[in-house]
């Protein structure tokens, strides 16, 4: 159980800045999901929390105690990595064991034992305890892994891309098995990945790291729905929310691409602003004497669903429709959006022009 | 532009026998996926065509005529590779006129074939760089420019967009299949990605252990898997399955009281065979209600996974946990007591012995 706080967090490499002034609280009990693209500093916040790096300013503060200078092992936490990084010679029992047996810790043969064949029910490898690790599947293998940093009843689990390794159908049934397992520990959980479903499915709440900032943190749906700008808006949902630029004219979106008018529920900017506005794929309405024109420029079939490009005069418009729907590449197509659904974002700055009003 | 085709092919490394008697034809201009997971065959059959392998036995026609025994050089087929292995010291420019050098084409002409590629594939204005200053994507673009551009009768790629990241790839995706669309040529693809696969291909050929499992236009192979391996791979989330006991017209789930109504044609198929089987029903044909309705059991959430755009409920009915597919924010939260019924059109029944999709064979 513990609550973390940042403090204006700043780590460089060298000339490379990795993070800059981050400012972040995780509450205790919390599934929290840093979110971000392959360098955007998601890693290093999770190693600057883990004790392994330290910042070149800012603090750490756990359970309200400033722990900048402490290191790995005295801040109880517990890391798990995409690489198994198990011991291929113990069995899954020894590996499990081996935490425990460490000489900071002054467990019984008794209470590893309890432990131990407690950990395994909770994410059922009983069966597997006296297997060699080198002989068990991925899935296994990463169970076994979690296993190894739940034994010590840490205080907070830290995650850094722990099912990117494995494949789909695995993932998924994980995805399950690590919401549950936090249910049932009420541990602090920091998750850290590039997967947006995992950010979505998984988290309390979702920080979004872009270029060793953070952006914004929300519940996905405040992510999802309200995002505070472009970057954001496009981080989140498959295919990503398109974002189209034109002009406010009265009660009417006048796209760049096309000249094509479609209606506003109500104008957040200035008669006459260029905006860029925010609609995503499944609040793209097709219908037969829709206002914007376009024609098919790829079909995608998902079996539950399709997903056109719609080529509007050299943009492309995604949209989510039925997989009943018969629809072909090159076929001119009619649509419209949902008006309650569009975002305004500034083109300038990105920023949701919609969030400044309450 | 070329048919290909595929009679009673083996192929064995050693003791093991990665091709079992493979039988495929790929029509003239097709486009065709191969989709399996690794040490399933897909790519020893693409090596197979392209003869970058031997085969064991077994015939391998392009347009009619034998080439199995003819070198790759020989068969007129370029291939695409997941590395992208283009030479470093040479400029886009000269990595696309590579291929050309073998064949006899002054220079003009093979300028107007460079040029003609580049545009195609949008890379014009990087011919004069090398691939070291170019972005994984623009990488990939040139390594498909170097395919085409003698005009093959077939493009063979082996995951091309394994190694892109996932924004990228869902851009190439399409414009691979445009430029298949603009050029007509038979392309034959492999991945063992089920959503690129879907989405580009005309066919699908599912391989799993050196066996092909099922060939199919992408709605085919989703709606009417032939057995359970290709029911589990195509599809995300995955298709719940689950033993069931069929008594009369009720279809049982272990540890409930009632079963779900399917109509007397539904089952006629598979009743008399009398075998054990498995319920298999994708989680958009698995229905939720608040409120107590005819022909829904009630059952109780555990798990919710809200992405957006729809939320993956998780439900246990009896001793079975089933995904379903709902409306965002239709469930709020677990343990919640919802109503759960079956779509029994889409509702699917395997042999539990030999995974058969019972239906299918009805």
């Amino acid at each position: 159980m513990a609550e973390i706080k940042l403090r204006d967090i700043t780590k460089k490499f060298g000339p490379n800045t990795a993070l800059r002034g981050v400012d972040l609280t995780i509450e205790d009990g919390e599934f929290f999901v840093l979110l971000g693209q392959t360098g955007a500093g998601k890693t290093t916040t999770l190693r600057v929390i883990a004790g392994l790096e330290r910042p070149d300013a800012g603090q750490v503060i756990i359970d309200g105690q400033d722990a900048t200078a402490w290191n790995a092992a005295e801040r109880d936490v517990a890391l798990v990595l995409q690489q198994y990084s198990l011991y291929p010679r113990l069995t899954v029992r020894g590996n499990l064991e081996f935490p425990l047996k460490s000489r900071t810790q002054n467990f019984t043969a008794d209470q590893i034992a309890e432990r131990v064949s407690r950990v395994a029910e909770t994410l059922q490898i009983t069966p597997l305890l006296d297997r060699k690790v080198e002989r068990l599947s991925g899935g296994e293998m990463q169970r076994v892994s979690i296993g190894r940093a739940i034994v010590r009843e840490p205080r907070v689990f830290l995650m850094d891309e722990p099912l990117s390794a494995l494949d789909a159908n695995l993932r998924d049934v994980l995805r399950v098995e690590l919401k549950k397992l936090h249910h049932d520990l009420g541990a602090t959980f920091v998750f850290v990945t590039h997967d947006q479903v995992e950010a979505m499915s998984m988290g309390d709440k979702i920080g979004v790291l872009n270029k060793g900032k953070l952006v914004q943190v929300g519940t996905p749906d405040e992510i999802y729905t309200r995002p505070l700008n472009t970057f954001v808006a496009r981080s989140v949902g498959t295919p990503p929310m398109n974002l189209i630029d034109g002009t406010i004219t009265g009660n009417s979106a006048v796209l760049n691409a096309g000249g094509h008018a479609l209606p506003l529920d109500n104008s957040i900017a200035a008669e006459g602003q260029p905006v860029r506005f925010g609609i995503r794929p499944e609040d793209v309405v097709i219908e037969a004497n829709a206002p914007a024109k376009g024609r098919v420029f790829d079909v995608e079939n998902h079996g539950v669903l399709k997903i056109l490009a719609i080529d509007m005069d050299g943009a492309l418009v995604h949209a989510t429709v039925s997989a009943q729907m018969d629809v072909g590449i090159d076929d001119p197509i009619a649509f419209g959006w949902k008006p309650e659904k569009v975002l305004c974002f500034d083109p300038g700055t990105g920023h949701n022009l919609g969030l400044d009003r309450v | 532009m070329a048919q290909i085709e595929m009679r009673n092919v083996q192929k064995f490394f050693g003791p093991n026998q990665v091709l079992k008697d493979l039988n495929l034809t790929i029509s003239n201009g097709e486009f065709v996926v191969m989709l399996g997971q690794s040490g399933g065959g897909k790519t020893t059959a693409l090596r197979a065509i392209a003869g970058l392998e031997t085969v064991s036995s077994g015939k391998i026609l392009i347009d009619d005529v034998e080439v199995q025994g003819r070198k790759a050089a020989d068969r007129d087929i370029a291939f695409v590779f997941q590395s992208f292995s283009l030479y470093p010291h040479m400029t886009v420019r000269e990595n696309i006129a590579f291929p050309l050098r073998a064949v006899r084409m002054d220079a003009a002409d093979r300028d107007r074939a460079i040029k003609e590629v580049a545009e195609t594939l949008q890379i014009a204005q990087h011919l004069d760089r090398k691939p070291s200053a170019l972005s994984g994507g623009d990488m990939q673009r040139v390594a498909i420019g170097r395919a085409l551009v003698r005009h093959p009768q077939a493009l063979l790629m082996d995951e091309p967009l394994g190694v892109l990241d996932a924004k990228l790839r869902e851009q190439m995706r399409a414009e691979i299949k445009r430029l298949h669309i603009a050029r007509g040529s038979t392309s034959v693809y492999v991945t063992h990605d089920q959503i690129e696969a879907m989405s580009l291909a005309d066919r699908i050929v599912i391989l799993h252990d050196g066996v092909l499992q099922q060939v199919g236009a992408p709605d085919e192979v989703y709606q009417h898997p032939t057995n359970l391996f290709v029911a589990k791979f195509v599809g995300s989330p995955v298709m719940n399955i689950a033993k069931v006991q069929i008594k009369g017209t009720e279809v049982m789930l272990p540890g409930t009281d009632g079963g779900f109504h399917f109509g007397e044609d539904l089952l006629a198929g598979m009743r008399h065979t009398g075998a054990a089987v498995s319920l298999g029903i994708r989680p958009e044909a698995v229905l939720l209600a608040h409120e107590k309705t005819d022909g829904f059991a009630p059952a109780v959430t555990t798990n919710i996974e809200p992405l957006g755009s729809h939320d993956i409920v998780d439900v246990r009915l009896g001793e079975t946990i089933l995904r379903a597919r709902t409306q965002s924010g239709f469930v709020t939260g677990e343990g919640q007591s919802v109503w759960v019924s079956l779509d029994p059109a889409r509702a699917h029944f395997f042999d539990n012995q030999t995974e058969l999709n019972l239906r299918g064979a009805a």
